[in-house]
This record gives structure tokens, sequence and C-alpha cells, in this order.
């Protein structure tokens, strides 16, 4: 029987993955895949919430942050590519113009 | 069922109430309109037209005051009315107005579309507003990703020069990584408070006031602890509070300067608006949530004023002292758990950090060459002598962000500290006396470069043909920079309307 905890546990699991994946990463698309991931670690375990505690808010919240989450995704993109006309990579050890 | 439901949220809706949010998002796409329906001669006008729109609803909130807010909850207990949030309308609207100036300055001098720029501002500053006043997670999460959003596209605004783009870049990662952890926090506290289970749950945990229930019901609840935890760790990064501040000296430097005016001003401010109603959400929670707090505030203190004092770039320079800041603002949201006036305090101090750095943030836009990223305290080299005006200026800017007497920012740090005291945090109240004079050395540095090198140098070649400093002060440009001066002398001496306004009075 599938419970609460599990979807809570792949929930944790898919934030971490995503949290440490943004730290650990050197491509920005990756790091961009794994910010998204993070949301949907929410998302997943507001369904959940929402599903076993009884209670809509959780369900209409997903919505809302798909909604963000695009809006995000298309200014993140639309930098990425501008930058990368400029510098031909999307390193982050090679994105290094700012420093002391 | 659903019909009646609806039609009682329905009855709640109270949109006289957000008129001024309104009216800047029907300002925002009047500028696109206009833009399109102008000939190409008459888009210099378009700025100012945003400029008077928003000094027009700025005129109406004062006019207003604090005695036409809106009351309690609307729009279904989405939004709550109060005088502190009015208050912030108003600082997030005349933050707006100086960054649109700031913006005419800066944008001049680039071959980039500029009405767009005007544009997403307005909408930033009507999301700020509304964050302000949010009484429930998802307002507050919209809101706070509505005005995030727009901040990555002012950063990366000036899209020809790569460090503008690679600001944006880091800007983004680390406000998108924020933005995860505060929402999966609020995930968190919603299954908390939503089980059915546990004593005080309900169906709407996101609601400020149900949730704030089910904490003194629940304080030691592990879902709810890590949930505050989670919640608060992306609103130290919107502040700046160490250790989420690595981003603020890269994208300080990388923004155009308007965008890092309204990031040092309009983006801290707004973090310490969520979190003075998250600390009241949260005060069942105290035991956990204060020290805390008090940790990053103290290492926020050290971590800011010990790094930027090997500074030589401006803009990093603002970027981690508005660290330091925001560790002294945390010490007044810590006191106001048992000093009542402390959220006063907390506000005068962002009044007077308001003043300050737009006039400091003002400077820079007149004195910088081509790249305003490179700008360094090299560049101020004999300033008071090109410029007296601008170098009294950087001069009144510069002392009161320092907390010099008699200026508005030496009052604000003065209150702060009387209310630590008060609070009888002695051991918090030492660490920022010492950061207050490690910052003084670091402030005159500025003042330093400013007014004096160049008197020891002056026997070297003559001045180069640089461009004259402020040759663009056109008479708005006076009138701007004089206001923000002239507040933060007189609200030095004479503190009395402003502290009578903050106090709701």
């Amino acid at each position: 029987m599938i419970g609460l905890e599990h979807y809570i546990v792949v929930s944790s699991l898919l934030f971490s993955i995503g949290f440490f994946g943004v730290l650990l990463r050197k491509n920005t698309l990756a790091i961009y895949m794994c910010l998204e991931l993070m949301l949907n670690a929410a998302n997943l375990a507001l369904v959940a919430f929402s599903r076993y505690h009884g209670g809509m808010g959780g369900n209409v919240f997903v919505f809302f942050i798909i909604t963000v989450a695009a809006a995000e995704v298309a200014v993140g993109l639309a930098i990425i590519v501008a930058l990368f006309r400029k510098r031909q990579t999307v390193e982050v050890e090679e994105l290094n113009t700012l420093k002391d | 069922m659903p019909t009646e439901y609806l039609q009682q949220i329905a009855e709640t809706n109270s949109w006289v109430a957000i008129g001024p949010e309104l009216a800047l998002g029907i300002l925002a796409l009047l500028l696109l309109a206009l833009e399109v329906l102008l000939p190409k001669v008459a888009h210099g006008a378009i700025p100012r037209i945003a400029v008077i729109g928003q000094l027009a609803i700025l005129a109406s909130l004062l006019w207003g005051g604090m005695s036409d807010v809106g009351t309690g909850e609307a729009f279904g207990g989405m939004i709550r009315f109060d005088e502190t949030g009015q208050i912030f309308r108003i600082f997030f609207l005349i933050t707006s107005v100086f960054v649109s100036y700031l913006g005419m300055v800066s944008l001049d001098r680039k071959t980039l579309p500029q009405i767009e720029y005007f544009h997403i501002l307005l909408v930033v500053t009507a999301a700020l507003m509304l964050l302000a006043q949010a009484n429930h997670f998802v307002m507050l999460f919209v809101a706070l990703e509505t005005a995030t959003v727009g901040f990555y596209i002012l950063v990366s605004y000036f899209r020809d020069t790569v460090v503008s783009l690679e600001a944006g870049l880091k800007y983004l990662i680390m406000g998108a990584l924020s933005s995860a952890i505060l929402l999966f926090g609020i995930v968190l506290l919603y299954g908390a408070g939503s089980n059915p289970a546990l004593m005080g749950s309900s169906t709407d945990p996101m609601n400020f006031g149900n949730l704030t229930r089910f904490l003194s019901a629940n304080p030691a609840d592990t879902l709810g602890l890590l949930g505050m935890l989670f919640v608060l760790s992306g609103i130290a990064f919107k502040i700046g509070a160490f250790p989420f501040q690595i981003w603020v000296p890269d994208v300080y430097q990388g923004a155009p300067i308007p965008t890092t005016t309204l990031l040092a001003i309009g983006s801290k401010a707004a973090g310490f608006a969520m979190l003075m109603r998250l600390v009241d959400v949260f005060a069942p929670l105290g035991d956990w949530m204060y020290p805390l707090l008090s940790a990053l505030a103290v290492l926020t203190i050290m971590f800011g004023n010990l790094a930027a004092l090997t500074q030589r770039n401006l803009k990093r320079l603002m970027g981690l002292s508005g660290v330091s800041h925001a560790g002294f603002l945390m010490l007044g949201v810590i006191a106001s758990r048992t000093v009542e006036w402390a959220g006063t305090a907390v506000m005068f101090y962002l009044f007077a950090y308001l003043l300050a750095s737009i006039a400091v943030f003002a400077v820079m836009a007149h004195i910088d060459g081509a790249s305003d990223s490179e700008l360094s305290l090299d560049d101020l080299g004999n300033l008071a002598k090109r410029n007296g005006f601008l170098g009294l200026a950087l001069a009144v800017g510069i002392g009161s962000l320092a907390g010099i007497p008699p200026l508005a920012g030496f009052i604000g740090k003065l209150l702060i500290f009387v209310a630590t005291f008060q609070a009888e945090q002695y051991g918090l109240l030492g660490v920022a006396v010492v950061g207050v004079v490690v910052s003084i050395y670091y402030y005159f540095g500025v003042i330093k470069a400013a007014f004096f090198e160049t008197w020891r140098f002056s026997e070297d070649e003559e001045e180069t043909a640089e461009p004259v400093p402020g040759s663009r002060l056109g008479f708005f440009g006076k009138l701007a920079i004089v206001a923000v001066v002239a507040g933060s002398i007189v609200i030095g001496f004479y503190q009395a309307p402003l502290s009578s306004m903050l106090a709701g009075g």
C-alpha cells in the first residue's frame, strides 16, 4: 500500500537531487534543469498532501507554481542564450568576468 | 455549495484598496502602448510620463495617509491591510520614482530599447507593494516571483555587455534556488498544518492566521520547524543575510546602476517586509527562530563589514556594506520580540538607508564612464573639486550610511541600538557597535578618495580630458539629489513627522 510518506520521501529525494545538482553541476543548462526539479518536487509534495489531508488549496497552488516556473524558464533561457552569443560558452567555470 | 463559497469570497474583494497597485499596472501597460502610438521623436517623453504617473500615485497614497488604509483582510484572506503594509507601499513607490530617474540617466547613454525598462520597473514595484501586504503564502509566493522574474530582466538589461548578462545569470540561479527553497518550506508548512490528525489544523493552513493558530497548538511539530527554517532561508537570500549573501557583490557589480539601486533598496526592504510579517506568524516557534536570527545577524554584520574593508570597486563596496546594513536591520527585527516599537525603528532605518543610498547611487550614475561596472574609488578622485555639488551629495550619503551625527543614518542606528539594549541583547549590541566602528573605516575611504587624495597629488600632470562629472545633471537631476540630501539632513535633526507617520499617528 502506497501511503503519504512514500510520496514525501520521493519528493524530498527529488528536492535533494535538484539542490545538490545546482551546487555541483558545471553546465548552466544542467543547473537550470535541477532548479526545475526542485520546483517539481514541491509540486509533488503539494499534490500528495492535498490528496491525503483533504482540501483543495494545495492542488490550486500547483497551478500557480507551474505558471511561475514557466515565466522563470522563459526569462532564464533568454539570458542564457544571450550570454552564449557573447561568450560561446555556458560552462560556469568560464563565466568569470565578475571578480574582485 | 461551490457557488455560494465563491460568492462569499468575491464579496471580500476590495479593488479600491489595491488601487495604487492597479494604477501602476495600468501605467506600465500605457507606456508600452505609447511607444507604439507616439512618433519616434516623442519617445523621450515616455519615461517622464512614467515618473509623473508614479508621483501622482504616490501623492494619492500620501494624501489618503494612514487613515485611508483598507481594514482587515480582503480577497478571501489573501491580503491584509495594515499600517506597516501602507508604509512599505509608500517606501517602494519612492524607491521606484528615484530608480526611474536613475534609469533615465543611465539608459540615455545606451542604444538599447528604453521603454521596457520602465515597464518592468513599474510591474516589479506593484508586485513588491502587494508582497508587503500578503496574508497568505500563495499571495506571498506569486508576488515575490513576479518581482524576482522582473529583477532577472532588469539585472541583465544591458545585454550588449557581458558583465550585465553574467550578473543576470548569477542572480537567476541564486534567485531561483532561494525561491525553490522558500517554496519547499511553504509546502512543508502546508503539509504540517493540513494534517487532520493534529490539533488546530485547517483546510487552508497557508493563510497566516490559520498557520499561527496551528503552530501555537503544535510548537514542536518537526515538519513545521523544517518549513520555518526553509522559509527563513529563502528570505535571508532576499535581504542578503549570511550565508546567502554570496550573490551580492557580483550581481551588484554587473547590474546597471539603476537596477543595483533597486536591488539594494527595494529587494532588501521587500525581504524585511516579509520577515516582519513572518516573525509574527512564526511567533509560537520563537524559541528556535530568534536564536537562529541572532546568529545570522551576528555573522551578517561581521561578514559585510570585513569583506567591504578591502573593496576598491564602488558597487561591490555598496553591496557588501548593504549586507552589514541588513544585519543591523535584523537586530531591530529580533528586538521586536520584546520591544514594541522596534518595528518602527526598523522602518525608520529603512527610510534613512533609502535616502542615503539614493544619494550615493545618483552620484555614481553621474560620474561613471563607459562601463559602469568598473567604477572604483580611483574614479572619485578630485570629485569635490570637479563638481562640488556631487561631492557634497556623496559626503552626505556616505556619512548617513556610516551613521555620522547629525544625519538620518545616525538616528536610525541609534534607534536600533536602543531597541536592542531594551531587549537586553547585550551580546548583539556589542557586535553591532564593533561593526559600526569597522564600517567607518571603509566609508571614510570613499570620502577620502573624493575629497583629499588629489590634494596630495596635485603636482601630477594635468587632468586628462575626462568628461566633466555631472555634466548631464539637469534641473530635475539636481532637484532629485537635493531632495534626498536634504531629507537625510532634515530627518537627522527633526524626526517628529516621519516617526509619527511610522508609528501610525
